[in-house]
């Protein structure tokens, strides 16, 4: 089937208004694209995904479109289906702290329904304030409130699924303990797509701590380093570390390190003081309640629209080491870098310096090399579609991953970074 | 009995200690903890490194034989059962925990090392493995990672599968992958999150990282005490409704605290209330005792008649007692016992409780209640004598009555406690034949020839729909499934 008759086979199953095509489309995505289309309900998505497999059309599963800009997803996809409509709240009963809700449903949507109640999801992974709850799942990336909360894969209980090849499957459930046969939860969850477009979630809710504290240490890139390694060896139960550099390549630059501490008042007092104290420095500044929420939530979106997006993750006693490799994809590109210190995950963006695509093609193999061979990874969130294609979003699946993918979507018909 | 050219092989890769052959020795392997299913293995190999696992399961697989992998053999739901004669692999040997690495929070280890071991070990660093199945001081990690293991604390800390980060594992046909590791979240799909709770039917692990956590500066107990079990249930709603998220929240009954306190095991619980709710909070000292308090308060309101708190580590012990000796008093009442395993939504818990009772009231069954309240864990336990068969007939109703109340509720047939043998016929109730398919084909990825553990966890597609016979039991067995006392 033709590139250019295979969305018009999608269209036609959905009226006109659900339908971006042309300019439209590129402007939704923010890259080029042929057409966006928008189901309404869970039958509208499962016929969409039937005629694709049908029609041998690429489409590309997505939410609310806010991670696509740089065009290393969009490249080889013929179409999009967005699950942006699919947004309403279907099950949630706060003393369950569970919540089922269509994939569709906006992040702020989702704050201001467990607000009344004190409730909320603490995912924190990249890009999740201006997506969707559908999309987290697919994406399956974890911010720095992993190590308190546990990161995506822990807190989806259960998802309906349209897989690649059309069927449609209700997997896990909305109690927090199942093991009621294998956990598809976790296959699917994370896997971006590439296994079927994900229509409905379950997830686990917590009660909103009473206190929100950040404190923030700032200094050249030593004095914070060793700041970071004393918070990620306390036995102090802090929320989160994150570790911000900019700019990259000034080896003893400014850096900041945000100590996020949740929890009761006296608790998160006593928290606070002692952090401080075995760091040996109060903090520049201290941010609370929702002035420390926003500061995170920005983090979140840090990634912003930049072209290029790199995430380094290894052994968090390593960190410094990781942070080296991402200086070297910062170096280049003039980018900056975001690490989470107990997760020993660092984030690199920039812009490709120069126009010099081989030569940072060249540079993110090496520091893939770089980190595998000291037992990492190095996986690229965001590229523009040559260097996507050339580097590769991750390391390569294995032989496993290839033959689930050929279970759920043998055509195959769905197109993203997995495996 | 197996070839004698395969029993020639296993000794020559795990040597003459390693393999059991012998019939009266066998007999030991033949059931999990619940012992209603009894199937001797064809033999039980015990070999010491992913190597002799990876040869041992070559091997076997020349043959044609299925493969069982069995940890301490402490399950409830009969999955580490040799139907069909399989050969057992046993992870007995395979016990050494090969790195404790403090400054990453992690261990490595063989599958055969205890539970508790691994805590003990970890806590000269600070450290300690959190789920804590409440067999922990003889269940294997291996096992945990198979079942995808709970326990008390869970409520707080999650299950096994948000601890395990890394796994090397031999599939059937010998291969060995090595999934996830480094203690680093995984690029693409969870494999790792995939195997955990595939009980032991996509592959044997043969090494586990774990992620620890440190251990808390301070615990706070509690002990409600009830007259009606709905207001413990309504107790438990309160609390976490209220914001407050304790590491444990734990109910027993009026009949389990009667059998406590009839039995060596008394722990000091008043014998006329109908439930007890076991509270726990841990964190660093400050703010520890207010959270207490607003949970103390919150029981009251709901109708406790008294509220303990534990002034030291002897009185938490002694509180925790009622709850960690339940099921050993259970034994002294009744011969037999059925163990259930159904999680629920928590506000759903005082009408399922209601409903468990008038069920066992409408058959004239004991139902002894002792459970994971927080987390909506149900353990309902139906005491009986298997001798008497007009009884157990009347248990199997009461059973698949109760199952079907909690799956009405919106909840699940097993929580922490497997598939395996005992619910295998059960899994129709809660998943349609798109997902069940969806089940065997993930699994046939793993374990194409389908040596793995077969005949557990997922029923045979028969031409009529999915297969809701239940099987296993041996003939002359019960129809019903009894768990040791534990």
């Amino acid at each position: 089937m033709s590139v250019a008759t295979a969305p018009g086979a999608l269209s036609g199953l959905l009226p006109e208004s659900r339908v971006l095509t042309g300019e439209a489309a590129s402007e939704w995505a923010g890259s080029p694209v042929r057409a966006v289309l928008f189901p309404a309900d869970t039958a509208e998505t499962q016929a969409l995904v039937r005629a694709a497999n049908e029609t041998g059309t690429r489409i590309l599963p997505a939410g609310a479109g806010s991670w696509l800009g740089a065009g290393g997803w969009t490249r080889a996809a013929d179409a999009i289906v967005s699950t942006a409509r699919l947004d309403g709240v279907l099950h949630y009963e706060a003393a369950d702290l569970t919540l089922t809700a269509g994939a569709g449903l906006g992040w702020r949507r989702l704050g201001a329904v467990l607000e009344p109640n004190g409730q909320w999801l603490p995912l924190d992974g990249p890009g999740v304030g201006a997506g969707t709850l559908g999309g987290a799942a697919a994406c399956g990336v974890p911010g720095p409130l992993k190590a308190r909360y546990g990161g995506v894969r822990d807190n989806v209980l259960g998802l309906e699924v349209v897989t690649g090849d059309g069927r449609l499957l209700r997997i896990g459930g909305r109690v927090v303990k199942n093991v009621a046969g294998y956990d598809l939860v976790r296959l699917f969850t994370g896997s971006r797509g590439s296994l079927g477009v994900i229509t409905k979630v379950s997830v686990r809710l917590f009660p909103r701590p009473e206190v929100d504290a950040t404190m923030v240490f700032e200094g050249g890139m030593g004095a914070v380093l060793e700041a970071a390694r004393v918070v990620r060896t306390s036995s102090l139960p802090v929320a989160a570390a994150e570790l911000a550099v900019r700019p990259a390549g000034v080896v003893d630059g400014p850096a900041a390190l945000a100590v996020r501490v949740l929890g009761g008042r006296e608790e998160a007092d006593d928290v606070c003081s002692r952090v401080a104290v075995e760091i040996g420095r109060a903090p520049g500044r201290t941010v609370r309640g929702g002035e420390s929420e926003l500061l995170h939530r920005r983090r979140t979106g840090w990634e912003g629209g930049s072209p290029l997006v790199a995430r380094l993750a290894g052994l968090p006693d390593r960190l410094a080491a990781t942070m080296e490799w991402a200086r070297e994809v910062a170096g280049p590109t003039r980018g900056e870098i975001m690490a989470d210190v107990l997760g020993g995950v660092v984030r690199v963006k920039g812009l490709p310096a120069g126009g010099d695509a081989a030569g940072v093609a060249g540079v993110l193999t090496r520091v893939r090399r770089g980190m595998e061979a000291a037992g990492g990874t190095m996986t690229l969130s965001q590229a523009p579609g040559e260097l996507a294609a050339q580097v590769g979003w991750t390391g390569g699946g294995g032989v496993l991953a290839e033959k689930l993918k050929a279970l759920f979507d043998p055509r195959p018909t769905l197109q993203s970074g997995c495996p | 009995m197996i070839p004698a050219t395969l029993a020639k092989s296993l000794v020559e890769i795990c040597g003459r200690d390693g393999v059991i052959l012998d019939e009266d020795r066998l007999l030991v392997y033949e059931s999990d903890a619940l012992t209603a299913y009894r199937h001797r293995p064809g033999a039980v190999v015990l070999p010491r490194t992913t190597a002799e696992v990876r040869d041992a399961v070559t091997a076997i697989a020349r043959h044609g034989l299925p493969v069982v992998p069995r940890g301490a053999g402490t399950g409830l739901s009969g999955g580490a059962v040799a139907l069909d004669r399989a050969v057992v692999v046993g992870t007995a040997r395979m016990n050494r925990i090969i790195e404790i690495d403090a400054a990453n929070r992690r261990a490595v280890l063989q599958p055969g090392v205890i539970n508790a071991e691994l805590s003990a070990a970890a806590r000269p660093h600070g450290l300690h493995y959190a789920p804590d199945p409440s067999s922990q001081t003889t269940c294997t990690i291996g096992g945990n990672v198979a079942e995808n293991s709970g326990g008390p604390h869970c409520l707080k800390y999650g299950v096994t599968s948000r601890y395990v980060t890394g796994l090397t594992v031999v599939l059937s046909d010998g291969s060995v992958a090595t999934l996830g590791g480094g203690g680093r979240e995984a690029p693409g799909y969870d494999l790792v999150g995939l195997f955990v709770g595939s009980e032991g039917c996509f592959g044997i692990a043969t090494e586990i990282e774990v992620g620890l956590v440190p251990l808390p500066e301070g615990v706070r107990t509690l002990l409600g005490i009830f007259d009606r079990i709905e207001d413990a249930g309504r107790a438990v709603s309160d609390i976490v409704s209220a914001g407050l998220l304790p590491a444990a929240m734990e109910i027993i009954d009026g009949p389990t605290i009667r059998a406590v306190e009839d039995s060596v095991f008394a722990a000091g619980y008043p014998t006329d209330a109908e439930a007890a709710l076991v509270i726990e909070f841990d964190g660093v000292e400050a703010g520890l005792d207010r959270e207490a308090g607003r949970a103390a308060i919150l029981c009251e309101r709901a109708g406790a008649r008294e509220v303990r708190s534990a002034r030291d580590e002897e009185e938490r012990l002694a509180l925790w007692k009622g709850r960690k000796k339940a099921f050993g008093a259970m034994g002294r009442i009744a011969p037999d016992l059925l163990v259930q395993d159904a999680t629920v939504p928590r506000t759903a818990l005082p009408s399922i409780l209601r409903g468990i009772s008038e069920i066992g009231e409408r058959y004239g069954l004991v139902v002894a209640n002792v459970f994971h309240a927080g987390d909506g864990n149900l353990h309902p336990n139906i005491l009986f004598d298997r001798r008497d068969e007009a009884e157990l007939e009347r248990v199997e109703r009461a059973s698949k009555e109760i199952m079907q109340l909690c799956v009405d509720a919106g909840g699940t047939i097993t929580g922490e406690h497997g598939v395996g043998l005992d619910k295998k016929h059960h899994m129709p109730l809660i998943h349609g034949p798109a997902e069940l398919d969806a089940m065997w084909g993930v699994r046939r990825v793993f374990d194409p020839a389908g040596a793995m553990n077969p005949g557990k966890v997922l029923p045979e597609e028969t031409a009529g729909g999915w297969s809701a016979e239940r099987d296993g039991v041996g003939a002359g067995g019960p129809a019903v499934a009894f768990g040791a006392a534990r």
